[in-house]
């Protein structure tokens, strides 16, 4: 597999990804998303998949939206996704045949 | 005229503030204690002021304006600006005079960086630091390359980047001491699928390249191979820039070990430049 889902910027991606940033860096939008995920995302204007994606901690869903994966990342841990959990989700689409050879 | 006193490389990874008990205790210590020994080779160069090479992680940029190289000229910067990194909130002091001055010098040299006069470092400059033990008192000029949204600036790019820093650090009258620390990868996975798969054999190929003092190798391995080693080897580009930096110092690493359950290969070493 390759380091990079997406080599170039895409719109698509650039939904999620402004949703993940927004979420853990602007003042109260975590307490506003904890308190109704789906108030909060309808700001957004998503594609209602990559909403359901989020709202329900489905981490491989986000994953394959193309989102930045530092903002996964840092978005896993923000809403406390467990650990083991996470990584499984990821785990889960690794095609064995790819690792590690680009 | 400032002398460079060291130049480090070292990884970080958030993994070791926030889940530092993922792996057996005794190799925790051996890893804190190799951090430690680069802070305590630092301060024993008494340096005046500290040039940290680092990346954000999508925390004070965003992809409505992402810089793929940024200066800080701020006269100090609070850390971390992650809410769920476990780490204590400090301030370190910024050497306001030094980063606008190797700002107008690169713009000079035809280098492009952006430049922040407010930033709030993230992790991957505050974790080093701290497990090093540097006094946060030591003024600090944070340089950032974007490794963390394609498409990125070259390997070699950041190499001349470096080589550029250390030439207009040894021209530089307003401190006396620079040491310069390089920070992030080595192999490591972000949120993919190879995420604790870290990739020891691409990391041990990099070092002895590093080692090796041959400059092209090195850089024509990294742009051949880090597709291999995961995105967060992507800030390796922060090694090119230490290597640029050294102006064919010998390279040493001090610590390698491939820790999974950190999902980070864990690499440390220095330029022999004094």
């Amino acid at each position: 597999m390759a380091n990079w889902q997406e080599m170039m910027p895409s719109t698509r991606a650039y939904l999620m990804d402004k949703v993940l940033y927004e979420l853990h860096h602007k003042p109260d939008h975590l307490e506003a998303y904890n308190a109704d995920a789906d108030a909060y995302l309808a700001r957004f204007g998503l594609p209602e998949e990559l909403a359901t994606a989020i709202k329900s901690n489905d981490v491989a869903g986000m994953y394959l939206s193309g989102v930045n994966p530092y903002l996964l990342r840092a978005h896993c841990i923000g809403v406390k996704i467990p650990e083991a959990e996470s990584l499984a989700a990821l785990r889960s689409l690794l095609d064995h045949e790819d690792y590690n050879d680009g | 005229m400032a002398e460079i006193t060291g130049i480090y490389t070292a990884s970080h990874t958030p993994v070791m503030l926030n889940f530092p008990d993922s792996i057996p205790a005794a190799l925790k210590d051996e890893i804190f204690a190799a951090y430690k020994a680069m802070g305590d080779d630092f301060m024993a160069g008494k340096p005046d002021a500290l040039i940290v090479l680092s990346n954000d992680h999508l925390h004070n940029f965003f992809l409505d304006n992402f810089p793929a190289y940024c200066i800080g000229c701020a006269e100090s910067y609070e850390s971390p600006i992650e809410h769920w990194l476990h780490a204590t909130r400090r301030t370190f002091a910024g050497d306001q005079a030094f980063g606008s001055y190797l700002l107008k010098n690169a713009l000079e040299a035809e280098f492009d960086p952006s430049f922040s006069m407010e930033m709030v470092l993230d992790h991957g400059s505050l974790t080093p630091l701290e497990l090093a033990g540097v006094d946060p008192d030591l003024p600090i000029v944070p340089v950032l390359i974007n490794c963390v949204q394609p498409p990125m600036p070259t390997m070699r790019r950041s190499y001349n980047l470096g080589k550029f820093l250390g030439q207009a650090i040894a021209n530089y009258d307003g401190v006396d001491r620079v040491a310069i620390l390089a920070t992030g990868g080595i192999s490591h996975d972000i949120a993919t699928p190879r995420m604790g798969m870290v990739n020891e054999e691409f990391d041990q190929t990099f070092l002895a390249h590093m080692e090796s003092g041959d400059v092209d190798a090195t850089i024509q391995y990294a742009t051949d191979f880090v597709h291999t080693a995961g995105n967060g080897c992507e800030e390796i580009r922060m090694w090119m820039a230490a290597m640029g930096a050294a102006n064919g110092a010998t390279y040493e690493r001090t610590y390698y070990k491939a820790v999974n359950d950190w999902y980070t290969g864990i690499g440390i070493g220095r330029f022999k430049v004094s």
